[in-house]
């Protein structure tokens, strides 16, 4: 790059060069999202295109799901339901709400906090890069990732048959959604010390305004119009489509992005509103055995899972009478949600405890995938030169994480068992509840098995788990509504245990997901016990 | 001299990464009680050989002992005796230093706690800092001192001193000849040859995944040639010509004859004999110092097969 007159060099290439840095970094990841949402609108919206392809299925299906305020709550309120897109919207509703805004900040949280924290901007702004030109290129690419998925989304909803105008206007909710995170994330990144402090806030941000949508939904009040959520929904794609309502999100997200920009500007590399505070000169004994401190280790992934684990259970538990009201005033329902047959109760449950069972597994692979890290970052060494013998490390953190994973599912059935006893006032649900959860462990053990053995042979290869967990999760959750072939349904664990407590748990498929997983887990210690350490 | 004097020891060890020989047949004795320098570039296999050593990596090929042990075998067993400082220092970001302190002190055998308060002092750490919030110095002074409060017979340590400033860097020799009195073994990688040449009993030179040199300082220096520059009152008589001396030159100034050359230092005597003769004015001998035996290593040693031992002459800066 030249310079202009002396003393006075041009500056005008900094943004270009973060820019393409930026992108260098997240491409991979970016492509991931990208094709993931992508992936997952598009199987949603041709699924649901096959299975509601008459005029008079797609009014039973609306007329199902606006019974009673349950699901208004859960998926939110779809103007012009009764609709190919509205069918498609309300069916997408749950995960849009929270993929879009992990999208957004997953995509900025990486490029910004991240970065200043392992002390790589630091080489950056000691180059030709102004301080504010890093944020602004995260939110950039993140903005550009974003327009590529609503373009995707658009263009997937047109082919499967929804008007392009409201196949154009929901596409542009979800990404200005998206967008809106993203800013958020982007100034969070200027306040907080560390990347995961940035995860956190979102998270707790995204929690709450699924909480006011939710009561602006169920209340019909304007409560709703507080959350991000709310805006995307106000936009009605399929119903009046008020175009205008875009500009919130845009508008909320450039000034949060805006005085991210101004702030990363003003203030000093690696400083943040949050001091670091101080702590304990000395280990407990705890902390000091191998057992304690695996326990310390895994306890964040533990008790982030089982949150999840418990508002979920807790949220449908307290939904349940009525959603079983509206199922016995409208048996259409019932199809709409996955429960066909069978005791309305049991099926709801069940439809449930397939949640809670994926939550299981998503902390499963989580878990492992510390270990990887351990290793990846240098800490394995060091811990392995002392005297813990590498089987028993990893024996250690094997106990501790399957113990996390008994009460992440133990926990999460309890409270949506009790839950729904409070709801039905029957605590007579409260043992099949359990049991159920329970019968889900050999599925959820599956994936452990994979994740230690893919840990004990091909460490680097640990994102395969990662990718094995995407798609089980989304046969699980879409399969068997969209009407997948069975062999694919067959692909995810959860497929085998039998849907408990409305169908039976199958004794022989569990028996054999258990031996799958011991074998799994017996093959990834061996190779471990084999192996160099560390392979970065 | 027998096994069991020595610490460690490797023969003709080898490790192969994919196509990569990080290891090509290296020989190394660390006997107990002394300070071993391991010295060698970027990449040469320093951290490859500690690995292996520790039991972390299984050789390719050859030998590798530790205590008169096969360290892949008996590691966490061999490791009761010893203490690690990693190359990379990598700690836990959500503890604080002295909560580190003690996870790895609970690593190893154990930990002298008063050493541990002495050594936090010595080296003027904040332990109530968690480790996140630490400069890299920090973190390394935080597995410096887990490793020297350790009760253990080896410190291995793996370029320690990196991120440190000259304050403590004085601090970690003294603690390190302090472990020597208290008969400690000590394997030391290191860059810095100031650190080597204070502490070091023996060394080796490695190149390749190969040693190249091993032995005391004062063996390699006697292997290398010292530079020598003399102003004498008359031409040396047969300088040039004499046994020993190479890259002689020669000027008259100001009625003076300023010769300098290299010289084996085995000819020393006789050489300075015949400088004596031609009436010394003054007189400069300038022993090779350890820097740069070890460039002179890398410089002009194209093949590892030839370069142990015949080490080309060093020119020393003046």
């Amino acid at each position: 790059m030249s310079t202009g007159a002396h003393g006075a060099p041009d500056h005008t290439g900094g943004l270009a060069t973060m820019l393409s840095i930026t992108a260098r970094i997240q491409r991979r990841n970016a492509l991931l999202w990208v094709l993931a949402l992508g992936a997952s609108m598009v199987g949603t919206a041709a699924g649901v295109a096959s299975l509601y392809d008459t005029p008079a299925k797609i009014h039973s299906y609306a007329a199902a799901v606006t019974t009673g305020n349950a699901l208004l709550a859960i998926n939110g309120k779809v103007e012009g339901i009764d609709s190919l897109g509205g069918v498609i919207q309300d069916e997408f509703g749950f995960m849009a709400s929270f993929l879009l805004p992990l999208l957004g900040i997953a995509l900025v949280a990486r490029a910004t906090r991240r970065e200043e924290e392992a002390g790589r901007l630091e080489l950056f702004l000691g180059g030709r890069i102004a301080r504010h030109e890093p944020t602004l290129a995260a939110l950039l690419v993140a903005t550009a990732t974003i327009a590529v998925t609503a373009v995707l989304f658009a263009v997937g909803l047109a082919v499967s048959g929804v008007a392009v105008a409201g196949a154009v206007l929901y596409a542009s909710s979800l990404g200005a959604l998206a967008f809106v995170f993203a800013g958020l994330a982007a100034l969070l990144a200027q306040l907080t010390r560390h990347a995961r402090d940035v995860y956190l806030w979102c998270v707790m941000a995204l929690a709450a305004s699924y909480v006011l949508r939710g009561v602006g939904d169920t209340t019909r009040t304007w409560v709703g119009w507080l959350s991000p959520l709310g805006w995307a929904e106000k936009a009605a794609p399929l119903g009046a489509q008020r175009w205008w309502t875009l500009a919130i999100p845009v508008a909320v997200g450039l000034a949060f992005g805006g005085a991210a920009v101004a702030l990363a500007a003003r203030r000093d590399l690696g400083s943040a509103l949050a001091g670091g505070g101080v702590g304990p000169q000395h280990a407990s004994p705890a902390l000091r055995s191998p057992f304690g401190f695996a326990a310390w280790l895994h306890r964040p992934a533990i008790l982030g899972w089982l949150a999840g684990g418990v508002l979920l259970g807790g949220m449908m538990g307290a939904l349940s009478r009525q959603l079983l009201s509206a199922m016995a005033g409208n048996p259409a329902l019932a199809q709409a949600m996955g429960i066909a047959g069978g005791r309305p109760l049991d099926g709801f449950v069940a439809a449930t405890q397939l949640y809670l069972a994926v939550i299981a597994a998503g902390y499963v692979v989580q878990a492992f995938g510390t270990l990887r890290a351990e290793e990846a970052d240098g800490r394995l060494e060091t811990r392995l030169s002392g005297t813990l013998t590498r089987i028993r490390w990893l024996a250690t953190h094997t106990l501790v994480v399957l113990g996390g994973l008994i009460i992440v599912v133990l926990v999460s059935s309890l409270v949506l068992g009790l839950a729904t006893a409070v709801s039905v006032g029957n605590l007579a649900e409260l043992g099949p509840t359990l049991a159920s959860g329970l019968a889900y462990l050999p599925a959820e053990l599956v994936f452990a098995g994979l994740a230690l053995a893919l840990y004990g042979c091909r460490p680097r290869m640990f994102f395969i788990a990662w990718a094995g967990y995407a798609a089980a999760t989304f046969i699980a959750f879409l399969g068997p509504g969209l009407k997948f072939r069975q062999w694919v349904l067959d692909v995810a664990p959860t497929t085998h245990v039998g849907n408990p407590p409305l169908g039976t748990a199958q004794p022989a498929a569990l028996i054999v997901m258990a031996v799958i997983a011991l074998v799994l887990a017996a093959v990834g210690c061996a190779a471990f016990r084999r192996r160099g350490v560390p392979q970065g | 001299m027998t096994t069991a004097q020595f610490v460690i020891r490797t023969e003709g060890l080898t490790k192969v990464f994919g196509k990569v020989r990080a290891l090509d047949g290296l020989d190394l004795a660390i006997r107990q009680g002394e300070v071993h320098g391991f010295l060698g570039p970027n990449g040469s296999g320093k951290s490859t050989t500690i690995r292996v050593l520790l039991g972390l990596m299984k050789a390719t090929s050859g030998r590798a002992e530790l205590f008169g042990r096969d360290p892949w075998a008996n590691a966490a067993l061999l490791h009761h005796r010893l203490a690690y400082v990693a190359g990379d220092v990598a700690l836990w970001p959500a503890l604080t230093g002295g909560q580190c302190l003690d996870v790895l002190g609970a690593t190893h055998s154990g930990i002298n706690k008063r050493r541990r308060a002495d050594l936090i002092q010595r080296f003027d750490l904040d332990p109530t800092k968690r480790v996140r919030d630490y400069s890299k110095g920090n973190r390394q002074k935080v597995a410096l001192i887990a490793a020297l409060a350790a009760d253990a017979e080896l410190l291995v340590l793996d370029e320690p001193t990196s991120g440190l400033d000259p304050l403590m860097e004085q601090a970690f020799q003294e603690c390190v000849r302090n472990r020597r009195q208290d008969g400690s073994t000590v394997l030391l990688s290191s860059h810095i040859m100031g650190e080597v040449e204070a502490l070091a009993d023996r060394v080796s030179i490695i190149r390749r995944g190969r040693t190249v040199t091993s032995g005391t300082l004062a063996e390699l220096r006697s292997r290398t040639r010292s530079t020598v520059h003399a102003v004498t009152a008359r031409e040396p008589d047969g300088l040039a010509g004499a046994e020993g001396v190479a890259d002689h030159h020669t000027e008259r100034l100001d009625g003076h004859v300023d010769s300098r050359f290299t010289i084996d230092t085995g000819h020393l005597d006789a050489v300075i004999g015949r400088l004596h003769a031609a009436g010394i004015h003054t007189l400069t001998v300038t022993p090779p110092s350890l820097d740069a035996l070890f460039l002179r290593n890398y410089e002009k040693s194209p093949t590892p097969d030839e370069a142990d031992g015949d080490v080309v002459a060093a020119e020393a800066a003046s």
